[in-house]
């Protein structure tokens, strides 16, 4: 597996490889900032929860000048550790004790599982190919790259995958940490 | 009715979370869903939850649905002749 281009993005601030993206905001307006420094026209992105916001703008910012229509041997395999817990207590928060004012919101019910944010990628980007989403205790390196390569390995199809460590807890305790692998 | 327009504009923005728009932006006469604002169908449960929250109308039938949710003006003429509060 050969890593050709990695984003990490926390509640401070993003990079593409180390360098700094000029982008200014802090937690959830530095995510909103990222979008519209990337896509700006894609307005679903305001209806993601914040798991979903930020593997969306750091995919947009992984495959900026990158083939992104219609694949069918791209894998997206994500990993994290706080599963959809973020959007999980917005969505409790919709429900009130009293139940003549039971109004759940099912916009918001929709991003209760961890693995949507696959989704929205793949969508986002027409890929048609394996969508993964892994709960780990950390950010392992090691463990993270050894599964992406077994995922080449399982599928002669899949030829290239984004891949990586997309976790969100709070606006001030986020993490993507994600790559661009090619099948060697 | 301008007044439950505006209303209706502004509660459909916050919440679908149509962050880039403003109540001037929508124009109340073009179709809610399909082209004009291209909603979705989880927005359409967004809209009856607001209906029933705010209004305190209740909408069971989906063919009565479609018809109250062509746009901004129709869903502001079933309001305004069925809200409870």
């Amino acid at each position: 597996m050969n890593i050709i281009k990695r984003v990490t993005i926390t509640p401070a601030g993003a990079a593409i490889d180390g360098y700094p993206v000029p982008v200014d905001g802090r937690g959830m307006e530095l995510l909103t900032a990222l979008y519209r420094h990337t896509a700006g026209d894609y307005p679903k992105f305001f209806k993601m929860d914040p798991l979903c916001r930020l593997g969306f703008v750091a995919t947009e910012l992984l495959l900026d000048g990158d083939r992104r229509n219609g694949c069918d041997d791209r894998a997206v395999i994500l990993f994290n550790r706080n599963a959809s817990i973020a959007n999980d207590r917005r969505y409790q928060a919709t429900i009130p004790h009293d139940s003549e004012h039971f109004f759940p919101s099912p916009a918001v019910f929709v991003y209760t599982l961890p693995n949507i944010v696959t989704g929205e990628i793949a969508i986002r980007n027409r890929y048609y190919g394996e969508t993964a989403c892994y709960i780990l205790e950390n950010n392992d390196q090691t463990i993270i790259e050894e599964i992406v390569g077994q995922a080449f390995d399982a599928d002669p199809a899949t030829t290239s995958a984004v891949a990586g460590w997309v976790d969100f807890n709070t606006e001030v305790d986020f993490l993507a940490d994600i790559f661009l692998a090619l099948k060697q | 009715m301008e007044q439950l327009v505006e209303e209706l504009k502004k509660n459909i923005i916050e919440v679908l979370n149509l962050e880039d728009l403003q109540p001037d932006d929508i124009d109340a006469a073009a179709p809610l869903f399909g082209e004009g604002l291209g909603l979705d169908s989880i927005d359409a449960l967004e809209l009856i939850v607001m209906m029933e929250k705010n209004y305190g109308i209740k909408i069971k039938d989906p063919a009565e649905g479609k018809e109250i949710f062509k746009s901004i003006d129709a869903m502001a003429e079933y309001v305004a002749a069925h809200r409870t509060k």
